[in-house]
């Protein structure tokens, strides 16, 4: 009798809607987060599909019959073009949309894992570091509610972008078995990286170490899949190494070549794997915090931290290190290439060629555009350079310094100078790595000291990258994003240029088309002098103008 | 123009008709404000009456539309970096590079002013009771504001701005904060405070500024401010006391059990002890206005938004 009676006593309050179930409230965060992202979302799937569009036009103009498309179709059948394309499926029997997605599928590829990585990060670690999480959590929501709901943004987005690539191409007049499999691909690769992100956020407390942990996985599967992809066309034994990132997965579907479905089997699965890895990592943490403590530091600040120069050094050495490392690594990678790209050269067709400098000395022309291209590696870390000081003044970190005896010419020219000689330590890092891979490849030492001039001489035009972005600071901190645009135009007109024949006016526009590809070309002093000049003009400039504007506060 | 040194007459802040605007936000319409060498002066209002504004001009850090500034006699815009070595700033809202320790972050921050204190910078860790071997990512917003608050005060400067210095304190910290303030002012320092907490501008503050929406409302002494305001009164007499109500600067007059409740304008005080002296006072409260009675004077009902709330809610631009 009495046991009845505590029974009916014990009996719990009947369970709160929601309470205790993992994914409470995923519904609204879902909405939540689509709304935030109205504009982003449409940005980047829309975005990526325009540049499909694009890409596919300008084929059509530029080859305008399957003959002039067959004999640029060689090159990706060579080492370098393998580097920095894929493995280019059928390029023996050359067709518009097999040029396009062994060219530009990459790129595609790389977008959508970028989109994804930054969704992510954007949706869960960076809102638990900002506190607003912590409303969030706070309200009746469960564990896994917040990282479901990122997922299903970032696979929402890829499976757009899929679509969209796919019914796009269709609409191009391709076959549409063939071009669904290729926004498939592109689709497969962003969704393995949603998952690879849910792992990495729940590694560090910071959301740009997250991202830079995700980032660093796909710069390293780029670098991977693309010795893997070298050494196919070389017959060499190395090829195992494509099939170990996202990128080497989707790129092994070769849409409208092979047309294979279960490479992207193998993405999902790893989007499975490391979600859940994620799932259950975040459960062995506590809110906001990171599975890696935070250390503790000096009681004192060393005495050389004494003056805004050593402020910038301290602030950028982390990532100094970082990138002088794997610039270091990739010079190391693509320079023990060297032999083999010139050996699967020999035959390639000369309008090929004139991409590395003409058949006569391919050797100096592959060294001599691998300087070129970590000099645009060197512009990305500058650009990224100038968007953390933007991100010191907005966050409020400018506002005391300022308010000490600094004045902004100081603070502003000590980030300008530490930036300035970054890039003359990365160039350095690269072109060291870059010498000694291809001593090691050709056997012979004899270009050493002139491949690390060739690097390191293209300093002065990113220093006019530098000058751009910090004039744009200094006069609309806003606007910084806009320096990107002198990335994209160097890049585009650096690499595809020469291919495309476009008229000497507009290569010549890009800061990075002067100083010469040494040593395929000769160095020339005039244009060091002159980008010098010109970038310590714009730097000039930014200094005296980030004085009369007022500074951006909370 | 000299140096603003105490007894010398020349005002440590001298600001005439500031204007500042945020595309078409006004935060600051038409202020005027005056500090004196030597003293705290309270810098009261809500959030978003233009406080941060101020201080920030008073910094060169934002250009003013229009009026003039003077900081230690000298342009704040144009002498900017002279003044810094001068001054030191607390903001409101202390945000710490995440992978500097707070003990380097106030070297770095006394080092780039002119130099630090050493023993005084010790000193005040301890008594602030601040860890500084720990990374500014996994400090509180309360550590975050005492790694400022010792920065500024560990250096030999002759003014302290001090946005809203204690919004994350806890009540024990206060009180060393306040220690630290009386002796800033016993040393001959000049300390602007701004805040909405009212004790701490009461307990602190010679004079007090108040501000809404961009303009000074009221300016002068605690006392003097009063003055502006009513006392309330409990009295409790042997004959009945009814006769006060008719008295002018008599208000609310109302009976609370044996006790007459009323407030009383402060010209009409003395009438009102007059008064009541010849009735046989046996008991008397006097309570005298609270900060909170005078904002409310000047503010009405929109108090309750943005007063006495502690922590700070940030305002848009024109905080």
């Amino acid at each position: 009798m009495s046991t009845t009676v505590t029974g009916t006593r014990q009996q719990p309050a009947p369970p709160i809607e929601g309470a205790g179930q993992p994914l409470a409230g995923f519904g609204t965060l879902f909405r939540f987060m689509l709304r935030r992202d109205r504009i982003r979302f449409f940005g980047w799937t829309l975005g990526l599909t325009i540049m499909l569009a694009y890409f596919a036009n300008v084929l059509k103009i530029v080859f305008p019959s399957i003959e002039d498309l067959q004999a640029i179709a060689v090159f990706s059948s060579n080492p370098a073009g393998a580097l920095l394309m894929g493995p280019g499926f059928g390029a023996d029997a050359i067709t518009l949309e097999r040029f396009l997605v062994g060219t530009y599928g990459m790129y595609l590829i790389i977008g959508a894992a970028l989109m994804s990585i930054l969704t992510v990060t954007r949706h869960t670690r960076l809102e638990e570091q900002s506190g607003r999480a912590e409303l969030v959590r706070a309200s009746v929501v469960g564990r896994y509610a917040p990282l479901t709901a990122a997922l299903a943004v970032a696979v929402l987005m890829n499976a757009l972008v899929a679509l969209l690539m796919g019914g796009l191409l269709t609409g191009m007049g391709s076959d549409a078995g063939g071009a669904f499999l290729f926004g498939a691909s592109v689709g497969a690769a962003g969704i393995a990286f949603a998952g690879i992100a849910a792992t990495c956020v729940q590694l560090t407390e910071f959301s740009r170490t997250a991202s830079g942990i995700a980032g660093a996985i796909l710069g390293g599967g780029f670098l991977v899949r693309g010795l893997g992809d070298m050494s196919t066309t070389q017959g060499g034994e190395l090829g195992w190494l494509s099939w170990l990132t996202p990128i080497g997965w989707s790129q092994q579907v070769a849409p409208f070549t092979h047309d294979r479905w279960w490479p992207l089997a193998l993405s999902f699965a790893a989007f499975v794997v490391f979600a859940w890895l994620g799932y259950l990592l975040s459960a062995r943490r506590d809110f906001a915090a990171g599975l890696v403590p935070a250390r503790r530091g000096g009681a004192y600040a060393p005495g050389w931290l004494s003056n805004p120069f050593a402020l910038a050094l301290r602030l950028q050495r982390a990532s100094l290190i970082g990138w002088s490392l794997s610039l270091f690594a990739a010079g190391l990678a693509y320079g023990g290439f060297t032999q083999a790209m010139i050996d699967g050269f020999a035959d390639a067709p000369p309008e090929l060629l004139v991409l590395f400098g003409g058949e006569e000395d391919l050797l100096t022309g592959y060294l001599g555009l691998m300087g070129l291209m970590f000099a645009m590696f060197a512009t990305v870390y500058v650009v990224l350079a100038v968007q953390s000081l933007r991100t010191e003044e907005f966050d409020g970190r400018a506002e005391p310094i300022l308010a000490t005896a600094v004045s902004r010419s100081a603070w502003l020219a000590a980030w300008t100078a530490v930036t300035a000689l970054g890039v003359v330590l990365l160039l350095f890092a690269a072109g060291l790595g870059e010498a000694i891979g291809a001593a090691a490849s050709t056997g012979s030492g004899e270009l050493f000291g002139e491949v690390l001039l060739g690097h390191v001489a293209h300093a002065p035009a990113v220093w006019v990258t530098l000058g751009v972005a910090m004039l744009l600071y200094a006069v609309a901190p806003r606007v910084v994003l806009l320096a990107w645009i002198v990335f994209g135009y160097a890049f585009l007109f650096g690499f595809f240029g020469p291919l495309l024949d476009l008229p000497e006016a507009v290569v010549k526009a890009s800061p990075y088309e002067h100083i010469g590809e040494y040593p395929a070309e000769d160095l020339s002093v005039l244009a060091i002098v002159v980008l010098t000049a010109i970038a310590a003009a714009l730097a000039g400039a930014a200094i005296a103008l980030f004085r009369r504007r007022d500074l951006v506060t909370a | 123009m000299t140096n603003a040194t105490p007894g010398t007459g020349m005002p440590a802040i001298q600001i005439s008709d500031l204007r500042k605007n945020f595309g078409s936000v006004t935060a600051l319409d038409g202020l005027d404000l005056r500090v004196e060498p030597g003293e705290v002066h309270g810098f009261l209002g809500p959030n978003g009456a233009g406080k941060s504004t101020t201080i920030r001009i008073l910094l060169g850090l934002l250009r003013a539309d229009g009026g003039e500034a003077r900081v230690l006699g000298a342009d704040p815009w144009g002498s900017a970096i002279d003044l810094h070595r001068r001054l030191a700033y607390v903001p409101g809202d202390v945000e710490l590079w995440p992978n500097l320790t707070g003990g380097e972050a106030i070297d770095l921050l006394g080092r780039l002013r002119g130099g630090v204190n050493q023993a005084r910078r010790d000193e005040l860790c301890e008594r602030f009771d601040l860890d500084p071997r720990k990374k500014g990512r996994t400090y509180s917003k309360g550590n975050r504001q005492k790694v400022a608050l010792i920065a500024a005060l560990a250096s030999d400067v002759e003014l302290l701005l001090l946005d809203e210095p204690t919004a994350g304190l806890d009540p024990l910290m206060e009180s060393v904060f306040q220690a630290c303030i009386h002796e800033a002012t016993a040393g001959g320092r000049t300390v602007l405070l701004s805040s909405h907490i009212l004790a701490q501008v009461e307990v602190l503050a010679h004079r007090i500024s108040i501000i809404r929406k961009g303009r000074i409302v009221e300016s002068g002494s605690l006392r003097e401010l009063r003055h502006l305001t009513r006392t309330s009164v409990a009295v409790l007499t042997e004959r009945p006391a009814d006769s006060v109500g008719a008295i002018t600067g008599v208000h609310e007059l109302r009976r609370d059990g044996e006790q007459l409740r009323f407030d009383v304008d402060g010209e009409a005080m003395p009438f009102v002890m007059r008064e009541l002296a010849g009735l046989g006072v046996t008991g008397l409260t006097a309570t005298p206005p609270t900060l909170e009675q005078l904002l409310l004077r000047h503010y009405g009902d929109e108090l309750g938004a943005g007063v006495g709330t502690g922590e700070g809610v940030t305002a848009g631009a024109a905080r």
